[in-house]
């Protein structure tokens, strides 16, 4: 009698673990061919960003200037500078050569006055009027690449150690008082920050967005022997 | 008694189901953050397809392309990929 009730009671655990171990089996085969899919906006950006190309350096200067057909990263990113920011050379004179381009280009389109007015008007403000950037917070911005989990410790530790590298040089170039100035390292400069940008932008695009609006304002702090003290 | 035991059975079966996609993440971010730092340091790899922890921030870790690196934080705190 005894030894039925437990055969019965091994039966029914049996069968409950059979028809859990199928539930899971079927729970686990669904979630199998499951996909993460990327929010719509991230889709969109990187989208954007795969099939941009990015101008690393201005085109070389000659004599008949060529029109300009690659986007620079800021507007990949659709960033405009940081408030407060200098403006680099390069900028000022791509924007220069593209408007002469432009305006010899092969298709020329008339437009009335009246036409282009109207156009101005349903434009609206500028973007940078719209969207103020707010002023750099150099602490700020090292917090969240401490914290930011785009980028492994090793990169981290990496990408420190060539920061810290750069900023020796730096100090070297202000306390040397070198007549050439900081020039020679804005190439250095350019390819760290493309290797901070390259870590982050897939996983964190909005601190990727940050650091590349803020690429000028934070060459102004380490290009000026003053502010370059104060942040060190 | 039996019944026990293929109790604990499944219910290990079940933990594991469940742990195995974490470690496999944890694997796979490894990877990357090697890749990512052996890249960075100059180093020729296309992508670290496998990794063997030696120690603490020490790792033997082997790309596709053959190659392998030993990735530590050496006694200055500086990363190095050492091509072995």
């Amino acid at each position: 009698m005894l030894e039925t009730r437990v055969e019965n009671a091994a039966e029914n655990t049996m069968s409950a673990a059979r028809i859990t171990g199928i539930l899971f089996f079927t729970l686990a085969a669904g979630c199998a061919g499951l996909k993460e899919a990327p929010p719509p906006s991230v889709a969109a950006e990187s989208e954007a960003r795969r099939e941009t190309p990015i101008a690393l350096a201005p085109p070389p200067a000659g004599p008949h200037q060529p029109v300009k057909t690659v986007m620079t990263e800021n507007e990949v990113l659709g960033l405009d500078p940081v408030a407060g920011a200098p403006t680099s050379p390069s900028k000022g004179k791509s924007a220069a050569r593209a408007a002469p381009s432009s305006a010899t280009g092969p298709a020329k389109v008339s437009a009335s006055p009246a036409a282009v007015e109207q156009a101005r008007k349903n434009e609206g403000p500028p973007a940078a009027a719209r969207n103020p950037e707010p002023p750099l917070d150099v602490a700020a911005l090292t917090a969240r690449l401490r914290e930011t989990n785009a980028i492994g410790v090793f990169t981290k530790l990496a990408l420190k150690n060539q920061v810290d590298d750069l900023l020796k040089q730096f100090q070297a170039y202000h306390e040397g008082g070198q007549k050439t100035g900081v020039a020679p390292l804005r190439q250095p400069y350019d390819m760290l920050v493309l290797k901070v940008l390259s870590a982050v932008q897939d996983k964190d695009p909005s601190l990727a967005r940050t650091i590349a609006g803020s690429r000028e304002a934070i060459w102004g702090i380490l290009a000026d022997p003053e502010k370059f003290k104060s942040v060190a | 008694m039996i019944a026990r035991a293929r109790a604990s059975a499944l219910i290990l079966s079940l933990a594991a189901l469940f742990a195995w996609p974490s470690l496999a993440a944890q694997d796979v971010a490894l990877l990357k953050d090697l890749t990512s730092v052996i890249m960075l340091l100059g180093s020729p790899c296309d992508q670290v397809v496998s990794a063997k922890r030696q120690a603490d921030n020490d790792h033997i870790a082997s790309c596709r392309n053959g190659d392998r690196y030993r990735v530590f934080v050496n006694a200055e705190g500086r990363v190095v990929a050492q091509k072995q």
